[in-house]
């Protein structure tokens, strides 16, 4: 440091204008190759420069076509605070310091492009950037974490590209102007995230720094969507089981070995050539996708925030691109270099490398070789400071002719200029400017609604392509929120055509999945259920033309499953709706779990009733210790024998294959018993199967109401959407009003204006007091008085009036036309009635004025401030 | 009262009474028909209903093996017999007869309603066995002490109970009583006891039953505690050194020792006597711990045999299932092709696959099978040595700590017969000061004598400890050889179990097919 104050003292001004040169120099070399190319192109043919042209005019420069200026222009400053548009006697300090840290900065390292440090802000005054961060906790706790923090702000601000691609910009504005205006550069993205990061605990800071194309242009076109991406399956590692003592040695292996061996060798060469050729496909397709190089790699300015281990939990340094508000690791090729960063207290000039992006970067800010700091004493130093740096920064101080000692050890960044931030709860549940946003990725667009936007609930849409052009849509996939259908997702599979519904918990039929291929009945369709809503356990049901399975679970009679095949529908002449007119069932098929409480072979494992052949299979569970299960037929095929008797049961109706035979199973009755049952059990099971039928006609049918109606539930909490609650509380508002009127009006004082004429504060004597009464009372009569005289006067005015018409009339009866007759004739009969309102209005009131005036009177006698009155009356 | 079937003849239930109540009481329409077309065997009756017959005595009921309810109302029963057999009955009635004493239903533990209203029973008894009992029915009967109550708290599942028409229902707080002494009934004498006579009934006698339930609280400690005695002695038994962790042996050394007893009151032998039990002690205890420890080896190392066995089996099942079921589904496609084949040749060859078919499962099960067979053998004479192996060591231990107990015994011995001879030689210079015992002066006799009584004595200490050896070795013994032929004896029984059901298994598939092949030519 000593070494820096001499070359301040004695080379600062030839170095300050030697920096200047260089940067001159630097910037004429930076332009020379422009211009070089200009000179090419005038060498050019007439023909090339056609072509030239006619390609030129081809290229679209899609971005700045688009986003619209956000310049000063279109921002009023007029509403904003002092703060804004003036600096503070600090701030000022600050700003010197800042400078005189530049001049050394430059002075040191003359080939370094100049700090960013105090940009101007929306009022054209300059501001340090650290004070244009101003730390908030937002009072959403959806906002506590950096992950849905960072997809906020990218989410509410729509992104300007920088002026100047390779400069950082001249100005930076507030939070506040961004937020209104909901449009920013990555600056502005930064500062907002930096700011609301800091503000819920995290150790964020802004970057200023060098970025991608890609990044710059915030272009996710090359990027796979992450909602594409599907979680990796982990591979449960297989638990090797130790082999026990008396593990069964398993037998012996009597194939060739060297066949074996053979074969693992063919099969490994076919896979190696197929591996081959997918590496081949997938480097070509890499190539395709690859990115074409950029001119300007490595020089387009860029702003991100840096979140550095240690708080909030943070277990490692990274990166969040505040376009995007994706997080990077600080490994990541698509950060370029670091110029500078800072965070609300302090500044850090980044003193390494930058040659292998930001991969070589150690992140520690203590470390003054590495990070040049701009002021003292924050909590990040870490190397201890000596008296050197004391006298340097006196030294600064005397340059900078100030004469303050105190100012020097730890001058702190002073508080931030910006406004608290603040976010409005519409405009966060609005989110996207208008509540839209659109994000391309690579094979897939994502679409994004605030809640409520739409009027079927949508909030998002992924649609995912063939292609990287996008034109061939693989698949859909819509997100809904605020359905009372419960409807959450809706998958639509193009190649397919195959659309699955997902409902949340709460559909009136316990819906879980629906996927289908048309909304026609017996058709292709499997339909899940939240089994736990459902009383019959169920849990899936599938439907092709001609079956219907079913899954259960957990019931009491140990059903898990059903299956009936049906036939072909029988033509009737009257009405064949599917409701009226059901399918024939021809087999239904239904298994069973093991009931524990029954011995294995009484325990029906599965039975199939054939319905056409008239035949029921009845297959046993298996039992513990055997490998074969018992298995019962019965056949009902004659029921009648060659003497016409009704054959009730004959040993061949019945075949079975008892693993232990009993004596009792062989005995008619008992066959005779279970057949018995089983008939029951089948006709139960037709009608199950028939009430499943029914019961997804109806699901189907809900299904339509609900996608024609879909109506969206409202909180009871939603304040602002609950149209019942908001009638009421606007009811109550009204009925409050009227109510504090009326207390006005009772409260109207009477005596006001005469005690107004009395001293104040005194108390009334007898004699004022009667006067008081008397007065007011005189005053009161005189009010009712005229009050009767007015209408009394407009009463006479209206009857001089008529009177007066009435004359005109008569004398110009002959020459008046029927329509002035008719407005003659219509004037007196309004006239009549405003006379005959003015009578009544008048009897009326010399009927009510005496009362009025006893009414006052009374009053008077028991006011509180015309005590005296009272005493000669008690 | 007077009761018309006094004046009849009284019968006698013989077969043809209960065939004609079975057939009168059994399935009706078409099912009656079947069965009176085959019979019915009285074995399959669950209910029977025998009233208004004037029966005198129980009898031949013993082939109703599953009744699970019999009505023997209305008659004129004296004796409760003949009811040993019927222990699945739930369900007895006896009301309206003539018994005097509740006895002859030892047998039936499932018993849960019991009516023996009206008859002359004068004390409840004999229901220890009942301990399902809910419903229990002695109305109108001679009851005449209140304390037959008490016996029926024993029953925890009672819940109804009726005793009207009793002399002591007539006693005053007779209710009272009953729901104080049996606070889980519900129902006394028809009428559900409602919660506020309940309360007032515990108020009324809660100090009597307080004592009673200490008193059962007591008894039931004391069944646990010996319970727990019993269980933990027969652990030690499983480990064969029961009695080996303290003195028990050391005291049945001395317990039939008459000449070692006298021959402690000999001067110094007492000093000796102090030392000699606590080192003996300490090796039984060692035999006993290492008796334990040894035990808990041998139970793992059985346990994981026996697991690695069952998964052996049950994988090997697992195959066997899997076979049989892709068969099946082979042979259920084939049988109906079968079926639906018309030409006659066709058929044949059809046939002629599925036999094939069955005799390949055949031998695919068969040889699964054999295979399990081998592996398990080879494992099961593993085992076999290792058993072996361990328990001749644990023999070889226990004897080798055994010795050192003869050791401690025949050291013991000398130095007795040195105290003794010296003891002699006192005496018979005359300069003993003490006094000894007079029967033990009386082994003083010569140097005969005394050393034949100190060798009497250790004989007897040598025969117990040799007895405790033999007895530890042959039962060790004899469970190693029982376990080890167990074993080979279960896996034989498997064995022909497996093959018996694989056969039984194939041949109804067979037989299937032939009837197929019948039919089909019959056609």
């Amino acid at each position: 440091m000593e070494v820096l104050r001499e070359k301040v003292e004695e080379e600062e001004e030839a170095e300050r204008e030697e920096a200047a040169e260089r940067a001159e120099w630097a910037r004429t070399e930076k332009m020379m190759r422009p211009v070089e190319v200009r000179k090419e192109e005038t060498t050019l043919t007439q023909e090339t420069l056609r072509d030239l042209e006619k390609k030129l005019s081809e290229i679209q420069i899609p971005i700045s076509a688009e986003l619209p200026a956000f310049t000063k222009d279109t921002i009023d400053i007029s509403k904003l605070p002092v703060s804004y548009k003036t600096n503070t006697p600090k701030e000022e300090h600050l700003l010197q310091v800042a400078d005189n840290f530049s001049r050394q900065y430059s002075h040191l390292c003359p080939d370094r492009v100049p700090l960013f440090l105090h940009p101007l802000n929306e009022c054209e005054v300059p501001k340090f950037v650290s004070t244009t961060l101003r730390p908030t906790l937002m009072p959403y706790p959806e906002l506590y974490n950096w992950d849905s923090c960072a997809q906020f702000v990218s989410d509410f601000l729509t992104m300007v590209p920088l002026p100047d691609p390779l400069k950082p910009p001249s100005h930076l504005y507030s939070s506040t102007t961004v937020l209104k205006y909901q449009k920013g550069n990555c600056f502005d993205f930064s500062t907002l995230l930096c700011s609301m990061l800091i503000g819920s605990g995290y150790d964020a800071y802004c970057v200023n720094g060098y970025g991608s194309l890609d990044l710059c242009h915030m272009d996710l076109t090359r990027e796979v969507c992450p909602l594409t991406v599907k979680p990796k399956e982990t591979i449960k590692s297989e638990e090797k089981v130790l082999p026990k003592k008396y593990t069964i040695r398993p037998p012996r292996d009597l194939c060739s070995r060297f066949e074996q061996e053979q074969e693992v060798k063919k099969q490994q060469e076919i896979r190696a050539q197929e591996k081959k050729q997918l590496r081949e496909e997938e480097e070509r397709l890499m190539e395709a996708e690859k990115a074409k190089p950029d001119a300007l790699h490595g020089l387009r300015v860029h702003s991100w925030v840096l979140v550095l281990s240690g708080k909030r939990e943070v277990p490692e340094n990274f990166f969040i691109d505040a376009f995007t508000g994706h997080s990077y690791s600080t490994q990541d090729e698509r950060f370029l270099g670091i110029e500078s960063l800072w965070n609300h207290k302090n500044y850090w000039i980044n003193m390494q490398d930058c040659w292998n992006c930001c991969k070589d970067l150690i992140f520690d800010l203590g470390d003054p070789v590495r990070w040049e700091y701009m002021l003292l004493g924050t909590d990040k130093s870490q190397l201890s400071l000596t008296e050197e740096d004391d006298s340097g920064i006196n030294d600064d101080d005397d340059v900078e002719n100030l004469g303050k000692e105190d100012e020097d050890k730890s001058f702190d960044m002073p508080h931030s200029w910006v406004e608290q931030i603040e976010i409005s709860p519409e405009a966060f549940e609005t989110r996207c400017p208008n509540g839209k946003k659109v994000i391309q990725y690579k094979r897939a667009k994502l679409e994004k609604w605030a809640p409520y936007l739409n009027s079927n609930g949508l909030v998002s849409r992924l649609t995912t392509y063939e292609d990287l052009e996008c034109t061939n849509i693989l698949e859909i996939k819509e997100w809904y929120q605020n359905r009372e259908d419960m409807l959450e997702l809706k998958h639509i599979n193009k190649t397919t055509d195959l659309k699955t519904d997902y409902f949340k918990p709460g559909h009136p039929q316990a819906l879980r999945v629906h996927s289908y291929k048309s909304m026609q009945p017996e058709m292709d369709r499997v339909i899940e259920f939240y089994e736990t809503a459902r009383v019959d356990g169920l849990i899936k049901r599938e439907e092709t033309a001609r079956t219907m399975t079913e899954y259960y679970q957990g019931r009491p009679d140990f059903l898990s499953y059903r299956h009936a095949n049906f036939g072909p529908r029988v033509k009737k002449l009257t009405l064949s709706s599917a409701e009226s007119n059901p399918r024939p069932i021809v087999k239904i098929t239904e298994r069973f779990f093991r009931n524990p409480a029954k011995p294995a072979e009484e325990d029906v494992a599965e039975r199939v009733f054939l319905l056409a052949e008239e035949r029921i299979q009845l297959r046993y569970h298996c039992r513990d210790d055997h490998i074969t299960a018992s298995k019962l037929e019965f056949l009902r095929r004659t029921e009648v024998d060659s003497k016409g008797n009704k054959i009730i049961m004959t040993p061949d109706m019945c075949i079975s294959f008892e693993v232990e035979p009993m004596e009792h199973t062989k005995k008619l009755l008992y066959q005779y018993e279970a057949m018995m049952h089983l008939k029951r059990e089948e006709k139960l099971s037709r009608h199950q199967v028939w009430e499943s039928e029914l019961e997804m006609l109806e699901i189907l049918k809900l299904r339509e109401e609900e996608e024609a109606a879909h109506t969206l539930t409202i909180s009871i909490y939603d304040t602002k959407r609950n149209e019942k609650s908001k009638e009421y509380r606007e009811a109550m508002e009204r009925v409050m009003h009227e109510e504090h009127l009326r207390q006005m009006e009772t409260q109207l004082d009477y005596l006001a204006p005469f005690l107004a004429q009395l001293p104040p504060g005194e108390k009334l004597t007898r004699w004022q007091a009667v006067r008081l009464k008397d007065e007011c009372l005189s005053d009161f009569k005189q009010r009712l008085i005229n009050k009767a005289n007015l209408i009394q006067a407009r009463f006479e005015k209206e009857t001089q009036e008529l009177q007066k018409k009435q004359q005109w009339y008569q004398e110009n009866q002959v020459t008046l036309t029927p329509e002035d007759e008719d407005l003659y004739l219509s004037y007196c009969s309004q006239a009549m009635f405003r006379i005959r309102i003015l009578e009544q209005r008048l009897n009326r009131h010399k009927e009510l004025a005496p009362l009025k005036y006893l009414a006052l009177e009374e009053k008077l006698y028991k006011d509180p401030r015309l005590g005296e009155l009272q005493k000669i009356f008690a | 009262m007077n009761r018309l079937c006094d004046l009849m003849e009284p019968r006698v239930m013989d077969d043809d009474m209960l065939k004609l109540a079975v057939g009168e009481q059994g399935p009706q329409e078409e099912a009656g028909q079947l069965a009176k077309q085959e019979g019915i065997v009285f074995k399959d009756v669950l209910s029977l209903q025998l009233d208004f017959r004037n029966i005198l005595r129980i009898d031949n009921l013993w082939q109703f093996e599953n009744l699970r309810k019999l009505q023997l109302d209305n008659n004129i029963i004296e004796k409760i017999e003949g009811l040993e057999n019927l222990t699945h009955l739930v369900w007895l009635d006896l009301s309206f007869n003539n018994i005097e004493t509740i006895e002859g239903l030892d047998t039936l533990v499932n018993l849960e309603d019991l009516s023996l209203f009206n008859n002359r029973i004068s004390k409840i008894d004999s229901l220890d066995a009942l301990v399902k009992l809910q419903v229990l029915s002695l109305g109108n009967n001679q009851i005449d002490n209140m304390m037959n109550i008490i016996y029926l708290r024993r029953f925890k599942c009672l819940r109804t109970l009726s005793l009207s028409g009793n002399p002591i229902s007539e006693a005053e707080g007779y209710k009272m009583f009953i729901c104080a002494y049996l606070p889980d009934l519900v129902y006394l004498d028809f009428r559900r006891i409602d919660d506020h006579t309940a309360k007032l009934a515990e108020a009324k006698h809660q100090y009597s039953i307080d004592e009673l339930k200490h008193q059962e609280n007591l008894m039931q400690v004391q069944l646990e505690d010996e319970q727990a005695r019993q269980e933990e002695l027969e652990k030690h038994k499983t480990a064969f050194v029961e009695h080996l962790n303290g003195s028990f042996l050391f005291d049945s050394m001395y317990a039939e020792d008459s000449e070692g007893n006298k021959l402690s009151y000999l001067p110094g032998v007492s000093e000796l006597l102090e030392a000699y039990p606590d080192k003996f002690v300490i090796i039984c205890v060692n035999i006993f711990e290492y008796g334990l420890k040894q035990q808990e080896k041998r139970k793992a190392e059985l346990d994981t045999f026996s697991e690695c066995v069952h998964e052996a089996i049950q994988e090997n099942q697992e195959q066997g299932k899997h076979k049989i079921a892709q068969f099946e589904e082979k042979h259920l496609s084939s049988l109906s092709a079968i079926r639906e084949e018309l030409e006659l040749p066709n058929i044949e060859k059809k046939i002629l696959e599925c036999s094939a078919d069955i005799s390949e499962l055949f031998n695919e099960l068969m040889m699964l099978e054999m295979q399990l067979v081998e592996q398990l053998e080879e494992t099961i004479n593993m085992f076999e040595r290792n058993i072996v192996d361990m328990v001749g060591l644990f023999i070889k231990n226990v004897r080798s700590l055994m010795a050192q107990c003869r050791d401690l015994e025949n050291h013991h011995h000398e130095k007795l017969l040195e105290i003794s001879i010296s003891t002699l030689e006192k005496i018979v210079k005359g300069d003993l000061d003490e006094d000894l015992p007079d029967d033990l002066r009386a082994l003083f006799v010569d140097k005969d004598t005394i050393v034949n009584a100190v060798g009497a004595s250790h004989d007897i200490h040598l025969l117990k400890i040799d007895n405790r050896e033999g007895e530890l070795v042959t039962r060790i013994d004899s469970w190693c050889t029982h376990l080890v032929d167990k074993i080979h004896k279960d896996e034989i029984m498997r064995n022909r179990k497996r093959v018996k059901e694989i056969n039984q298994y194939i041949d109804h598939m067979q037989s299937e097919l032939d009837n197929l092949e019948y039919g089909d030519i019959l056609d």
